[in-house]
């Protein structure tokens, strides 16, 4: 592409909440930063002239700025949509009837992590589960798209069936999103309290694809424990096989990112990703979208691990699964071991499996 | 006769790649469609300037192995950008 598809941004430092596994506070994406509307502004008018077609807002917390509106009526009027991430808590009435105002908001993503406030704000802090709520349903109310993103972590993993049911029954979602607790950000200080063991990552699997079943495909994972119930089922499928590999395995290429989208940081930095902000590409309104995009050398060095053979690795040294592997998240690595350039372990079967995590039965995953 | 001038609806976008081919995206429904390389020269037309027939003249300069029935693949496609809302019409009387 001449320029990228689409911009993450995180648009604020600032969070009304401090939750335990956030990956965006402690970690280089928290520059303690906020830049005033109009360097914002400016930036939007760049991207108009890059053809972007759309923004996703995050931070922190989206709905703390209170010049949000005017940062969204810039996006519209350059010719973009916008979908916002956000913990929910803060969403007014007034907030909700102006994002129905517009036909641009793609959706607006809520973090829910449990059925009831014991669960949700076991991490999230007291109250927040009904403030994530009720602003969710203010969102309903005026016809707002809603997405919902569960992490799921050590407190949550046991309430997934009453999540479910208060998502797709209760709150009438059409399906929501699951990942898990990554090791980023604050989730590293708090590691022992939320990181989901092997047994628990298991169960979860197990779990989130009997009622992906039972609701018809309407929960959602491109990573986390439904994402990799699937994937390492079909790794395991084919090493009994005993396939040469599967499309793009034995190298990595978990990260399809840096292909369709770049990210800003608060303070106005350009980074291939924002779970990778350590990688300083230029500065908007300073250095030129089109020209990082097509030629930064260190946003190609991400977009070619893709030739880097996992067979490169120690880590790698021995593994059944090795061609059928992609590597997973760079991010997880890099948070993980210091290196972009390696695979995650965290995305890694064959230690899950000596952990002693197993994987669902293959007729759980047959529809 | 009256010979409409067509513009394009300044709200949608216009996606170029390495390729010459594109997409239109028109942020308020979020639907795109693919333009080939003529398409997009004729999308770049659409300025309220050109008629039908200059668009024509400038897709007979610009293009190889043209088609005698160009003129009515170009009102065809032109059409359909109007019936889509991507682009709107001047009439300028001739």
């Amino acid at each position: 592409m001449r320029t990228p598809k689409s911009v993450d941004i995180d648009i604020t430092d600032r969070c009304n909440l401090r939750c335990k596994y956030c990956y965006f506070y402690n970690s280089p994406a928290d520059v303690k930063t906020d830049l005033p509307l109009e360097e914002w502004l400016r930036f939007f008018e760049e991207l108009n002239r890059c053809a972007v077609t759309e923004v996703t807002l995050a931070g922190g917390e989206p709905f703390i700025r209170e010049d949000l509106k005017d940062i969204l009526e810039g996006v519209i009027r350059n010719r973009m949509r916008f979908s916002i991430l956000s913990n929910g808590t803060l969403i007014t009435e007034d907030m909700a009837r102006f994002l129905a105002s517009t036909p641009r908001c793609n959706y607006v993503q809520v973090s829910l992590d449990g059925s009831g406030p014991e669960t949700h704000d076991s991490f999230r802090g007291p109250g927040s589960f009904d403030r994530a709520v009720a602003g969710l349903r203010l969102l309903q109310k005026h016809g707002v798209r809603v997405a919902v993103r569960v992490t799921i972590h050590r407190r949550n993993v046991r309430d997934l069936e009453a999540i479910a049911r208060l998502l797709l029954e209760d709150l009438g979602l059409d399906s929501f999103g699951t990942n898990s607790a990554g090791h980023m950000g604050l989730c590293q200080k708090n590691t022992d309290q939320v990181e989901i063991t092997a047994p628990e990552r298991e169960l979860a699997m197990k779990t989130l694809i009997k009622l992906n079943k039972k609701y018809r495909g309407r929960i959602n994972a491109t990573a986390g424990p439904l994402a990799e119930g699937r994937m390492w089922t079909r790794m395991e499928q084919a090493r009994r096989k005993g396939l040469a590999s599967l499309p793009e395995g034995g190298w990595l290429t978990g990260c399809g990112c840096t292909f369709n989208k770049i990210s800003i940081r608060t303070d106005g930095a350009i980074v291939p990703c924002n779970m990778l902000s350590h990688i300083v590409l230029g500065r908007i309104n300073r250095d030129r979208l089109e020209d990082i995009w097509q030629n930064h050398p260190e946003l190609w060095k991400i977009r070619e691990r893709r030739f880097i053979p996992l067979s490169r690795f120690e880590f790698c040294r021995g593994c059944e699964y090795l061609y059928y592997c992609t590597g997973n998240c760079p991010a997880l690595s890099y948070s993980l071991l210091g290196e972009v350039d390696h695979p995650s372990p965290d995305g890694c079967l064959r230690k899950y499996l000596a952990e002693g995590g197993r994987l669902p039965e293959e007729e759980l995953l047959e529809s | 006769m009256a010979e409409e001038k067509p513009v394009a609806s300044r709200s949608v976008i216009l996606r170029e790649e390495f390729d010459d081919w594109a997409v239109l995206f028109d942020p308020d429904t979020a639907e795109g469609i693919a333009l080939n390389p003529v398409g997009v020269l004729i999308w770049k037309h659409l300025d309220g300037k050109h008629d039908i027939r200059d668009i024509v003249r400038v897709v007979r300069e610009n293009c190889e192995d043209v088609p005698e029935d160009v003129e009515s693949h170009c009102r065809q496609f032109v059409d359909s950008l109007l019936k889509q809302g991507l682009a709107g019409t001047e009439i300028v009387n001739g």
